[in-house]
């Protein structure tokens, strides 16, 4: 089994440059952006000397790539540099952000898998019957609203009308989170499961039509016990690459959500980094998102590699 | 791999695109009162559209930031409810010499900071110098008349000026004169804002960046039985829609800012209270003179004329506020509405514009910030309305900051601005906008007419109210003629409310005196 993992720690090497490329555009994109840190501290009595003074004050006179190198010496340190906006570290600001992208992530997932296994079974149980059907009118539905409109229904109906959850905001203790985060992890959720269930609806119906599967029902299985020994490892394969590209695309989600629910997490950070042109924020978080991306891209294809015993990335990749 | 950067690309290129849309409006009339006996204790909680920066008083100019710090550190004066006087706070009074030089203030007695120690003179003394040090990059250059302030007695403090300057008491009612200990308590001043203490109602409760900033009751509160709150928390709430929500679901008690679009939905919910307060906002249309035509008196006159300000105020403040005619708004002190500032006049508008060194027209620009919906509207509205006479504007939006930076760089041919007061004076205003050395080119237009710039300085140094109103009303009238700025509306602050909130009430400066207001249960 293991050895079938060794493709890990050279994908893992293959990521620093990837991260490094990541940050560099988007230092020198973002530096494209008129106006500076000192622009946007000094609002409606910003003054050409007060704007010059601060500016030298705070660093943003020096050429961009003395700033680009301070950037990755103090990166080597382990410091991701002091935000311009806060005046602070912009570590803890990033490492204050992570713990609310992340679970709203893996909220979503969670309740994206929750939507989506029983909605595939389902459907691929009697493809092109009522209930597939139905499933596949979800699907397009769920892909059709946008997500900003369903976060604004959801609020709308549970959380002013039955008043069953808050409108927004992220609490104070764990149950707290997992109770303020549900309604922005369902929205995305229902942004998520239509091409999961896809994914998973197809592969099933496939799974379901082979000769093992026969197989297995002559020898008596069917319904929940068909569906876990025999059908959903099997079907799973396609969709979790399927779900490991759309994390990527979630991060980008959550950026909406995350204003829509008033969430203090990396989106929000991000957002509000660009308008004051807090760059170091914006490098900050850049640099774990797309690290976060390139994990989340490894971890895909070592699920794959365990569920699926004939992939082997480690000869594919030294091949 | 590559998709997945692809992805991690799209997420940051989504966030890059966000940024290019969005943004925020602001807004101002109205009253809120209390009625029976206050309710003690519980939290008051206030929804906002982003969060704080920092709690350094000196530095900071955002109103976020400003709106906290004033419940915790108070300054010597401070503005009446209405804005338009200086009332006495942590000083009981003053007294000038003859010459507008020297003036001597009286200290209350019994003021402690919330750290236990008493206030005296030489915290004031530390706290008005802090500030005036941070001229080049702070408040400071609201201290520049002050020569020295010495600690006289422990109960008095002198201040010498430079020059005769009458706006000095308004001066020392900005927060960012408040008073803290002498010496931060022995700390730096970063450590110290980090955690300040003052002689406020309240006290540094903490600060999750990002997500909320608290306060706590001071319970050594120098007015009895003041505050009547256990404290006030503001949390982060960047969607107007959410907010409107949460304050609909009594999941915060205030809503900073709601959008005029929502006002009237805001105003039938049951259980909440949209209430309008004025405020010392103007809108205006700044031109920039160094740009031709804009240096002719002709054309400016002819925009401002073909503005229906009636129609923007019905538009974009779906009613509620006021067209402007003056550079003053009514909550400024001295405000004259006989300044005659420029009124609907299409057939004049041609008749100016025929007397131009542009008769047939031209084509012209209006930088805008984007994401905001109100300066979206009266840029639209403009568009059609400058059309009828032969202009032909375009629109260009720019997001906030890289539309300060077009502005400071001279590079617009017209844009939108708007000013507020923080002092009950309006020389703060009038220097900023008519005297090009006061700092922005006369705010960003280059405007420079002599006699203006001399009525400006005059009004600086004499302390006579009727003379000071005859020199603004003189300075109101003549820029009005020569149109530097076209003035759009006074827009009023707009709160909404639970019904649960009493004494809520916001002065024409945007400050809310916080130790009034309770929670009914």
């Amino acid at each position: 089994m293991l050895h079938r993992l060794s493709f890990v720690p050279g994908r893992l090497l293959q990521s620093v440059p990837v991260a490094f490329g990541v940050t560099l555009l988007v230092f020198f994109l973002a530096h494209l952006l008129p106006g500076n840190a000192a622009l946007a501290l000094l609002g409606q009595r910003a003054t050409p000397e007060s704007v010059a003074a601060l500016t030298e004050q705070l660093g943003l006179n020096k050429p961009l790539w003395e700033q680009y190198l301070l950037f990755l010496k103090q990166l080597g340190q382990g410091n991701l540099g002091t935000s311009l906006t806060y005046q602070s570290p912009v570590t803890g600001l990033v490492l204050g952000a992570i713990p609310v992208t992340l679970t709203l992530l893996a909220y979503a997932l969670v309740l994206s898998l929750a939507i989506s296994i029983p909605l595939s079974a389902l459907a691929s149980f009697r493809p092109g019957g009522g209930r597939d059907l139905g499933v596949r009118a979800f699907t397009l539905l769920g892909q059709g609203m946008p997500q900003f409109w369903v976060g604004i229904m959801l609020i709308l109906l549970l959380a002013v009308g039955l008043r069953t959850f808050p409108v927004g905001g992220y609490g104070e203790t764990a149950g707290e989170h997992l109770y303020f985060l549900f309604l922005p992890s369902l929205t995305l959720a229902i942004a998520m499961s239509p091409t999961i269930i896809r994914s998973l609806r197809s592969s099933m119906i496939t799974v379901l039509e082979s000769d093992y599967v026969g197989t297995a029902k002559s020898k008596g299985a069917s319904g929940v016990s068909l569906l876990t020994g025999h059908v959903l490892r099997n079907a799973a394969i396609p969709t979790v690459s399927v779900i490991g590209v759309n994390l990527g695309y979630l991060v980008g989600g959550s950026l909406v959500i995350e204003r829509v629910f008033a969430l203090p997490g990396l989106g929000s950070l991000m957002i509000n980094s660009i308008f004051t042109r807090d760059f170091p924020t914006v490098q900050g978080v850049t640099l774990f998102v797309a690290l976060f991306v390139v994990v989340v891209g490894i971890l895909t294809d070592v699920i794959y590699t365990i569920l699926d015993p004939r992939v082997d990335l480690g000869r594919a990749s030294s091949a | 791999m590559s998709r997945r950067v692809g992805a991690a690309a799209t997420a940051i290129v989504t966030a890059l695109a966000l940024a290019g849309c969005s943004g925020g409006g602001t807004a101002a009339g109205g009253a809120g009162g209390a009625t029976g006996a206050p309710v003690k204790g519980g939290t008051l909680t206030m929804a906002r559209s982003a969060d704080i920066i920092s709690m350094d008083k000196t530095t900071t100019f955002d109103n976020n930031s400003i709106r906290v710090m004033e419940q915790i550190m108070e300054p010597l004066f401070h503005a009446s409810p209405d804005g338009t006087k200086v009332e006495p706070w942590l000083a009981t009074g003053y007294q000038a010499s003859a010459d507008g030089l020297t003036y001597t203030i009286t200290l209350r007695d019994g003021i402690t900071f919330s750290n236990g120690s008493p206030m005296t003179s030489a915290d004031v003394k530390f706290s008005i110098d802090e500030n005036t040090k941070t001229a080049e990059t702070g408040w400071g250059f609201i201290n520049s008349a002050i020569a020295s302030v010495a600690a006289t007695t422990p109960k008095t403090v002198t201040v010498k000026l430079k020059y005769a300057w009458a706006p000095l008491i308004a001066d020392l009612a900005l927060f960012a004169n408040g008073i803290v200990p002498n010496n931060y308590g022995g700390k730096t001043s970063a450590q110290f804002y980090d955690a300040p203490v003052g002689t406020g109602p309240f006290v540094w409760g903490g600060w999750k960046k990002g997500q909320s900033v608290s306060v706590k009751a001071n319970p050594t509160y120098w007015q009895a039985g003041k505050p009547h709150l256990d404290g006030v928390t503001w949390t982060v709430v960047a969607d107007a829609s959410t907010r409107k929500l949460q304050v609909q679901g009594g999941q915060v008690d205030i809503d900073d800012t709601p959008d005029w679009s929502s006002l009237a939905s805001l105003k039938s919910a049951s259980g909440v209270k949209a209430v309008t307060y004025p405020s010392t906002q103007i809108d205006y249309i700044a031109f920039n003179q160094k740009r031709a035509p804009f240096d002719d008196v002709h054309v400016r006159r002819a925009v401002s004329m073909v503005i229906d300000r009636d129609a923007l105020v019905k538009a974009v403040l779906f009613g509620n506020g006021q067209p402007a005619y003056s550079l003053l708004s009514p909550g400024t002190p001295y405000f004259d509405k006989a300044a005659g500032g420029a009124k609907l006049d299409v057939a004049g508008a041609k008749a100016e514009l025929a007397k131009s060194s542009k008769p047939n027209g031209f084509t012209t620009s209006l930088l805008i910030p984007s994401g905001n919906p109100n300066q979206a509207s009266v840029a639209q509205i403009m568009q059609s309305e400058l059309s009828a006479i032969g202009i032909t504007m375009t629109i260009k939006p720019l997001d906030p900051t890289a539309n300060k930076q077009a502005r400071l760089a001279s590079d617009f041919d017209m844009t939108t601005s708007a000013w507020t007061m923080d002092i009950p004076d309006p020389d703060e205003w009038t220097s900023f906008a008519v005297d090009p050395t006061g700092g922005s080119h006369s705010a960003f237009t280059y405007y420079n007419n002599q006699d203006v710039i001399a009525i400006n300085k005059q009004a600086q140094k004499v302390n006579d109210p009727t003379k000071r109103q005859d020199l603004y009303s003189q300075l109101q009238k003549q820029v009005s003629q020569d149109a530097f700025l076209a003035y759009l509306y006074y827009s009023p602050y707009v709160y909404a409310t639970t019904d649960k909130v009493e004494g809520f009430t916001v002065t024409p400066l945007g400050t809310y005196p916080l130790q009034d207001v309770y929670k009914t249960k």
